[in-house]
């Protein structure tokens, strides 16, 4: 057994229990027949697509094996987030008092999916998008910009995100 | 339970038709897609927390985390995919500056 099929073998396992993660949960019962129908159809489907769903060049142990209690907080701090950023944008709205700007800086995470993670959750907090995502350079259009200085800026969006992601995925 | 379920549930609506108004109030695409796409996830995720805190414990509110997690992946990418593709066709977006003085057309800093 060399080491390409045993790479193939534990994606094929990370998919499968992905997958079947996602049917417990949206049938939400443990018939025999619903599991048994859950775990042919995850195997049916990853063996299909489990070369996209993890690359074959992604190697590192925390790119798919997330900290989860640490993934629970950063989930938690996005929700509160969200809502204290929606209430400025709103009183933005009613003030009509916008000052827009984009601005550019880098991050330190390593692995793809961490970075992912950060852009959208820099896109869901109100407030903030982001334009353009290239290796680790992030273009972020912010609504409400105190500054345009890239370490700063950076600072004031990303803050506690990046802090909480790199102990996720790295 | 019911009254928290309310609450979540009214200010979903308020964050809808805010942000809907931001869509007309604001002056230019990038701006426009902030009010849209953020404060209508923020509405929507509401709307999702008030009807799981009525469905309460069991099958429903299962359904609903899967949404609210398919919901949290596609939504960011779809505003993303539409402010680049506009960052890619050259818009400039909009600065203060502009409304002080709209004779020139030339952008500052």
């Amino acid at each position: 057994m060399d080491v390409r099929t045993r790479w193939a073998a534990v994606r094929f396992t990370i998919t499968f229990l992905s997958l079947l993660g996602g049917w417990l949960l949206f049938t939400w019962s443990l018939d025999v027949g619903s599991v048994l129908a859950g775990i042919a159809s995850s195997l049916l489907v990853s063996a299909l697509t489990y070369s996209f769903f993890i690359d074959e060049t992604e190697a590192g142990r925390r790119a798919h094996l997330p900290r989860v209690h640490v993934f629970l907080l950063f989930v938690c701090l996005l929700v509160f987030n969200m809502y204290v950023a929606s209430f400025r944008v709103l009183w933005k709205i009613v003030k009509g008092d916008i000052n827009p700007r984009v601005v550019h800086f880098r991050t330190r995470l390593k692995t793809d999916i961490a970075r992912v993670a950060l852009t959208s959750s820099i896109t869901l907090t109100p407030g903030t998008i982001t334009l353009d995502l290239t290796e680790d350079h992030l273009i972020v259009h912010w609504l409400d910009a105190q500054t345009t200085h890239s370490r700063y800026a950076g600072e004031l969006i990303k803050g506690m995100y990046e802090k909480l992601l790199k102990r996720v995925w790295l | 339970m019911n009254v928290a379920a309310l609450v979540f549930l009214v200010l979903g609506a308020v964050f809808n038709i805010m942000g809907n108004l931001g869509v007309l109030i604001f002056p230019d695409v990038y701006t426009r897609l902030q009010a849209s796409s953020t404060c209508s996830t923020t509405s929507v995720l509401s709307f999702f927390i008030g009807c799981m805190l009525i469905a309460g414990w069991g099958p429903m509110t299962g359904r609903l985390l899967v949404i609210t997690i398919f919901f949290f992946i596609t939504n960011p990418i779809a505003a993303h995919i539409i402010a680049r593709f506009a960052r890619q066709t050259g818009i400039v977006p909009w600065r203060q500056s502009f409304r002080k003085d709209p004779e020139s057309g030339e952008q500052d800093g």
